[in-house]
């Protein structure tokens, strides 16, 4: 293969690689990721998570400044079988743990474009929900975990700017158990409890930060 | 029959239920004959024979943060109650009975839940939030009946939570100074009716003769005292 059709555009594979091992070096030297894990992403991931882990679909997450604990962990998961998604499942056979870090660590250190909101209609009412939750049902606010500005930590993913239909896929997965590799099993108790009003709302608050 | 199909529809409700939201565990309580006030068992020992560190405290109370705040001081509308400050036994003693059922409270469990917290997370939350600063902003009553609610502390609660509200560590009695308003009142509320599965016998027989108005009186009071 010496490109591919993406969205209209012919690209070509090491046009790409050397795009990203561009945007590495604006960033400096990161340690913990290598050229190899820029070209892995180049290669392979851009498909779908776009350049830089940019993915410019809604239903694919963006990957870039997510943080590389929730990446690996997420990536060992998928290879593991404890996560599970149709459209990963064929890629599974292209990386392997060995890989991991070195990804994970490369799109941690890519910069994340601003998020999309759809209907600015619901920010208000996500915003309440993201802070203080649901009194009367048990919803907890989002930021006890996540952090304030949806940026998260070592230990809870980055939701800020992320795609709204796919923050609310995740919430729905989680609810219905599709989704069950959260820790302690602490979302799935969590998205159990939200409508999917609330959801929705939620999911274009947080796609709204940065 | 129809009292069976009632009784078959129920058990089919219950075992169908789905979602991955456990249900908190039932045990014996106030309301059971040879209770005993926070009898010890295995994992209440653990997290008080345990070393707590508050820096480990201060991440795991991060699954907390969303109801209790991120500084702990609850909501002054009394649905979460404020944590900061409180004794670490306290606090030890009400996050182990909730998640063995002794206190019931549903929303809360799936967070304190064994796959959610380790008893030796639960020592280190309690002295992470015993060092907690406590601000005076607590949710406070009306203020219209201080005067019956400063009778009925001297007479009946100073011997236990102390004359500035400051409970007693050693014998778990909670701090109620800095406490919401609002938390007071209901937690005192559960308590007389009952409610409150976990309670001391005492507290209970104590608060027993007052009457709602009365309690709104010393709770309003309580929530004044300089924490």
């Amino acid at each position: 293969m010496s490109g591919c059709d993406f969205w209209g555009t012919n690209v070509k594979r090491h046009q790409i690689t050397r795009a990203c091992l561009f945007i590495g070096a604006l960033f400096g030297a990161t340690p913990g990721w290598s050229a190899d894990a820029g070209e892995l992403a180049g290669s392979i991931c851009m498909a779908c998570h776009g350049e830089g882990g940019n993915s410019v679909v809604p239903n694919f997450p963006k990957l870039s400044g997510q943080h590389a604990t929730y990446l690996e962990k997420q990536l060992n998961e998928f290879l593991s079988g404890k996560r599970r998604n149709d459209v990963m499942a064929p890629i599974l056979d292209s990386f392997s743990k060995q890989d991991v870090p070195a990804l994970a660590a490369w799109y941690a250190a890519q910069k994340p474009t601003p998020g999309t909101v759809g209907d600015p209609g619901l920010l208000a009412a996500g915003k309440a929900i993201y802070e203080d939750g649901n009194v009367e049902t048990g919803v907890p606010g989002c930021m006890g975990c996540h952090q304030p500005r949806a940026q998260g930590n070592a230990r809870y993913p980055r939701l800020a700017g992320q795609h709204q239909a796919y923050t609310l896929q995740q919430m729905n997965d989680f609810k219905s158990g599709v989704r069950d590799n959260d820790k302690g099993k602490v979302m799935r108790a969590v998205a159990e409890r939200m409508t999917e009003q609330e959801m929705q709302a939620v999911a274009e608050y947080m796609a709204s930060l940065q | 029959m129809k009292k069976h199909l009632f009784i078959l529809s129920l058990l089919l409700a219950a075992a169908t239920q789905t979602g991955a939201e456990e249900n908190q565990p039932h045990a014996a309580g106030i309301e059971s004959d040879g209770y005993v006030w926070n009898a010890m068992y295995a994992e209440k020992l653990q997290a008080l024979s345990a070393r707590g560190d508050a820096l480990r405290g201060e991440i795991a109370f991060e699954i907390c943060q969303g109801c209790h705040r991120a500084t702990a001081l609850g909501r002054p509308d009394g649905s979460y109650p404020r944590l900061a400050g409180q004794h670490a036994t306290v606090l030890i003693k009400q996050m182990t009975d909730v998640r063995a059922g002794r206190r019931d409270n549903k929303k809360m469990f799936p967070f304190i839940d064994k796959h959610a917290v380790t008893p030796q997370e639960i020592a280190d939350i309690a002295v992470y939030l015993q060092a907690l600063p406590v601000p005076p902003d607590n949710g406070k009553g009306d203020g219209n009946n201080l005067a019956r609610g400063e009778e009925i502390y001297a007479r009946d609660c100073i011997v236990c939570h102390g004359n500035k509200g400051q409970g007693d560590s050693a014998r778990f009695y909670p701090r109620v100074s800095g406490q919401h308003y609002k938390y007071l009142l209901r937690e005192s509320i559960l308590i007389r009716n009952g409610d409150r599965r976990n309670a001391n016998p005492d507290m209970v027989s104590t608060i027993k003769p007052y009457d709602d108005k009365d309690l709104q009186a010393v709770a309003d009071y309580m929530s004044r005292f300089a924490p």
